[in-house]
């Protein structure tokens, strides 16, 4: 079961709103971190992803275990958020 | 036991870009039962485009994403489904087409290619191995996390003029790597100017990108050749955009013909020389890689494919 999802996005990201409409259509909440308005976080996202990109999807269970998805990969993120 | 029959559709549009949706638009407007298969982003490469400037109806331009979305939110208004996934081979079956997607099998009476490109590599070491860790292809989404560094950009097109000025709003200097001469338009070229005489961006004719070294996993220069000596260009990340490599490898042993440069080759009607399946937008040999002509080349090819279930003869063209 899942306990928390945060996404870290840029405004200007063309596959962050794909995420983000993904997670709205499963009717899943979630935390949205923008790293344009949030420049502080960019080295947060980089310690989770080990990538210099977005969207980097955080998915945290209810036992704390955390998946993380970088880019658009739904045939990641759909098994994490099921 | 029976088999199943895969799902049938009047239409399957592979791809979800301007030209495919503009397909979309025109034929589920038709009631022309229409499937897109997308396995990146809608809206293609336009998407992660941070401005459009020449597409007709936007004076003051448009940004990419914008105008990605609402070809999208058009297309859908009239009932056009998109799928997130791969089509991996097309077989011509006559009077059906046989598509082998991510999904499974499907069934179309008709097939419009529009697959697109997407951004080639140089092909150097160390490319591949900092790819998204210092070496990125998408300067709308992964230029945010160099505010205040140093960037090279390497290209001397369109797309690497564009997205060197787009980038300047967040690294301290850019230097623009150029095998030759700058091909970009006149009208980017002259806004190009302000930022080499702000001093944002260096750019430096023939010169070539021969490797980008890193230490301690992050990028920290790129060694090149200019003018035949060796430089060195120290730089916290650098951005590729050196043309375009169609999305068009599905279609080896299809019998659907390519040309030299694996673009699908058509005739005046859009149709490839497999009956029943067109062609629109970048992956089409002779198209002229434009937003708005893609646009324009979907429409075509929706009203063709609009004769062809109607059973108006289009016969192959060899």
């Amino acid at each position: 079961m899942v306990k928390n999802i945060t996404i870290f996005t840029t405004t200007t990201c063309a596959y962050c709103p794909m995420v983000k409409k993904y997670l709205g259509a499963k009717g899943l909440a979630y935390d949205e971190v923008n790293l344009d308005q949030n420049p502080e976080r960019q080295q947060e996202a980089l310690a989770l992803s080990g990538a210099l990109t977005v969207p980097v999807t955080v998915v945290t269970k209810h036992d704390d275990s955390q998946e993380v998805i970088v880019g658009y990969n739904l045939s990641r993120l759909a098994p994490a958020v099921a | 036991m029976t088999e199943t029959t895969p799902p049938k559709h009047d239409v399957i549009i592979i791809g979800a870009g301007p030209a495919a949706l503009s397909a979309a638009v025109y034929t589920t407007r038709e009631d022309i039962d229409t499937l897109l298969f997308e396995r990146g982003v809608p809206g293609g490469l336009a998407a992660v485009t941070d401005w459009v400037d020449n597409y007709p109806g936007f004076p003051e331009g448009v940004a990419g994403l914008d105008l990605a979305a609402n070809f999208q939110k058009q297309a859908e208004r009239f009932g056009a489904v998109i799928e997130l996934g791969e089509v991996l081979k097309i077989h011509d079956e006559g009077e059906w087409k046989r598509l082998e997607t991510t999904s499974g099998d499907m069934l179309a009476r008709a097939v419009l290619i529009a697959t697109g490109s997407d951004y080639k590599k140089i092909g150097v070491p160390g490319e591949a191995e900092y790819y998204a860790r210092g070496v990125h292809y998408c300067a709308t989404c992964d230029g945010a996390f160099y505010r205040d560094k140093r960037l090279v950009v390497v290209g001397g097109g369109n797309s690497a003029v564009q997205e060197a000025m787009f980038l300047t709003r967040y690294a301290s200097h850019i230097d623009l790597l150029v095998r030759s001469t700058i091909k970009a338009s006149d009208v980017l070229q002259h806004e190009l100017q302000k930022f080499i005489d702000d001093g944002k961006i260096t750019v430096r004719l023939n010169t070539s990108t021969d490797e980008i070294i890193g230490e301690n996993n992050t990028v920290v220069k790129v060694m090149g050749t200019q003018d035949g000596q060796k430089v060195t260009f120290p730089t916290d990340g650098v951005f590729v955009f050196v043309g375009l490599k169609p999305n068009s490898e599905f279609l080896e042993g299809s019998g659907i013909e390519l040309d030299h440069i694996h673009l699908v080759k058509s005739d005046e009607n859009l149709q490839t020389t497999m009956k029943g399946v067109f062609v629109a937008g970048d992956i089409r040999s002779g198209a002229t890689m434009q937003i708005a002509s893609a646009a324009g080349e979907g429409a075509t090819a929706a009203l063709k494919i609009r004769e062809y279930l109607e059973g108006r003869e289009h016969p192959v063209q060899n």
